[in-house]
């Protein structure tokens, strides 16, 4: 079935706006049916095939019921259908009335009904096609003159302007439907932009807060910490002996509250792009949470990532510095992330001890494990994982996401449209 | 390098190897304390002046004449870089190195194109502190893996503001990320097969890059400015 056809413009208004319309013409279309069949049953004598006419008024009134409850209301090809009709009925009409009458005094029994089509053109399309739809009814109306046995030369003055009237009354409803549905597709246009942008206004006023709120909380440890220490510091200052290990944790616990507050000032400045985040805040939090070795994050320029593939990419990163800490016996380490032409790379770094990397040894040891781990997280995201060490002269272990944002995952996650 | 020194440096002392002229500029008394302390203690350098702000550190770099300046950025009356640009400007032998607590990137960045050759976090051991002390007396400048990050992060964000203003090449670009990456100047001359002296010589010409770049900013603005025009 046709759902969009590639002659198809964009649709005119979003769907609530022209769903509303629509309504309001089946509305209109019940009235002038029940009109028509009024019409009808009052000129059944003036039937030239009554059977015709029955038959005709009966598939309207199963048309007009399958449009009621039609989930398809809005396809293209119900509206070619309903121009069908509409355009059938008018040139049927001049068929089975008497001849002549479709010019006389009394009221034409398909008049009313077939302007729907071209409310619905207008409604649906615009101005152009709306218009379009009531030219075409006004040649289905005008050649229903002479089926109907009416001569275009006898035609009087009064039947002409008849004529007219129809024809006016057919490419005028369709144009200012079209017109309705352009100023309603216009305002419902402004009214979503400002909607989204209420949405992200109220996102940014969560994030600010969220900020703030990791900030308060922040220095309120601070704030801990350092009276913790004030006053600890000065009844071991009192004592004769001075206890080394309780004398660490209070450098500890200050050391933890340092990295804190940095990263809280070093947080990215800039906002991230929709359903995005930064990768350098994500890599931050990690390795302010590795207590044991002091960790620098390096990241050139803000990276922004659809968030699976920052938890991704983070869980990797926490069991490489996990490696560190209980493997390397390293003094420091250093998480690095950049967005280059080859795509994006993390690495982390340690001065430590080193080892001889080679996956099939490490497996059969059952050393391969954590590494093992790390690389299909890596693989998941469509990158590779590169380690790169030597007894005695530290340990690198990169991850490269040749197209970061555009890996598999969760649908509609920064994928190609 | 090591017999390189500034005029002044008293010929009187009794140790074979003069300890390096040092003076500590830190608003916080406990800190001046803490480094002079760790200066000291390792007969390396001897802390000859000692300031509490910017306006201060400029005096005292005139009259004590150190070889080594370490400058904490928070400061009251003159910030820590402009204190830098002037101490620099004077005496540009002075090897300026940021102690920096919060490690805020536009501040150690414009430290750094000023004129610092070295960045530490205050976080640093003693033996860090020497470490560099010794080190950019001696020409090499200290970077740390995050002041690397932010000197290539610069570098990608803005390009060359004039041909005659070159960028890195690929060669320095490759080492400057070696060090944003945590590899020490002698791991990265072993990975290029290049000699320690290469390795500092390019951190040195980036250096110098970043500082022109600076200083073909500043002059451009004069220029717009029309403050270039220097009176008849």
């Amino acid at each position: 079935m046709v759902a969009t056809s590639s002659d198809e413009r964009p649709p005119l208004p979003p769907q609530p706006g022209r769903r509303g319309l629509w309504l309001g013409i089946l509305a209109y279309r019940w009235a002038a049916y029940a009109w028509m069949v009024l019409l009808a049953i009052g000129a059944a004598e003036e039937f030239r095939e009554p059977a015709v006419a029955w038959l005709v008024l009966g598939a309207t009134g199963l048309w007009t019921l399958w449009l009621s409850v039609t989930p398809g209301w809005d396809r293209p090809l119900t509206r070619w259908l309903d121009l069908g009709v509409c355009v059938s009925l008018l040139l049927v009409s001049g068929i089975v009335m008497r001849e002549g009458y479709t010019v006389g005094d009394h009221p034409f029994f398909a008049t009313a009904y077939p302007v729907c089509a071209a409310l619905t053109w207008g409604a649906a399309r615009g101005v152009g096609p709306g218009l379009a739809a009531g030219f075409a009814l006004s040649v289905a109306l005008t050649l229903s003159r002479p089926i109907n046995g009416v001569s275009p030369a006898d035609a009087t003055v009064d039947q002409i302007e008849g004529l007219g009237n129809g024809i006016v009354y057919y490419i005028a409803a369709g144009g200012a439907m079209g017109l309705i549905a352009r100023t309603l597709g216009r305002a419902s246009e402004d009214l979503r932009r400002s909607q989204e942008e209420v949405l992200r206004e109220r996102e940014r006023v969560a994030r600010l807060s969220e900020h703030a709120t990791m900030g308060r909380q922040i220095h309120d440890s601070v704030l801990q910490a350092l009276a913790w220490v004030n006053k600890r510091g000065r009844e071991l200052g009192a004592e004769t002996s001075v206890p080394g290990p309780e004398v660490l944790r209070l450098a500890d616990m200050a050391a933890q509250q340092e990295r804190a507050l940095r990263a809280l000032i070093q947080h990215e400045p800039e906002e991230p792009p929709k359903e995005r985040a930064s990768l350098r805040d994500a890599l931050d939090a990690d390795a302010r949470a590795v207590g044991e070795v002091p960790v620098t994050v390096t990241a050139l320029g803000p990276i922004w990532l659809p968030e699976h593939e920052i938890d991704e990419l983070t869980a990797a990163v926490r069991q490489a510095l996990e490696n560190v800490v209980q493997h390397a016996a390293a003094t420091h380490a250093v998480v690095f992330a950049e967005e280059g032409e080859q795509g994006l790379v993390v690495s982390v770094r340690d001065d430590g001890v080193g080892f001889v990397y080679e996956e099939d040894g490490l497996r059969s040891r059952g050393k391969f494990g954590l590494l093992e781990s790390m690389k299909g997280r890596i693989e998941d995201l469509g990158g590779r994982m590169t380690v790169r060490s030597e007894p005695g002269s530290g340990t690198e272990v990169e991850f490269l996401i040749p197209e970061p944002g555009l890996g598999p995952g969760p649908a509609g996650d920064g994928g190609p449209p | 390098m090591n017999d390189e020194r500034p005029d002044g440096v008293t010929r009187d002392e009794p140790l074979l190897v003069e300890p390096i002229r040092v003076m500590v500029v830190d608003d916080h008394p406990v800190w001046r304390d803490g480094i002079r302390n760790d200066l000291e203690s390792s007969g390396v350098a001897t802390v000859v002046a000692e300031a509490s702000d910017g306006g201060e550190a400029i005096e005292r770099a005139r009259g004590s004449m150190p070889e080594v300046i370490l400058m904490d950025l928070q400061l009251p009356t003159v910030p820590g870089v402009e204190a830098i640009r002037a101490i620099v400007e004077e005496s540009p032998h002075v090897k300026v190195v940021v102690l920096s607590a919060s490690g805020e990137e536009p501040d150690v960045l414009e430290a750094v194109k000023v004129g610092a050759t070295g960045y530490l976090l205050k976080g640093s051991t003693a033996d860090e502190i020497v470490n560099a002390v010794r080190r950019v007396r001696d020409g090499e400048p200290v970077f740390t893996p995050s002041l690397a990050g932010m000197v290539l992060s610069e570098f990608r964000r803005v390009a060359a503001p004039d041909p005659g203003v070159p960028g890195l090449t690929p060669r320095e670009n490759e080492v400057l990320k070696l060090v944003a990456k945590g590899y020490t100047y002698g791991e990265i001359a072993g990975k290029l097969f290049i000699s320690v002296k290469t390795v500092q010589n390019h951190v040195q010409n980036i250096l110098t890059k970043l500082q022109l770049r600076k200083r073909y900013e500043l002059m451009r603005y004069a220029i717009q400015r029309g403050l270039d025009q220097a009176p008849e």
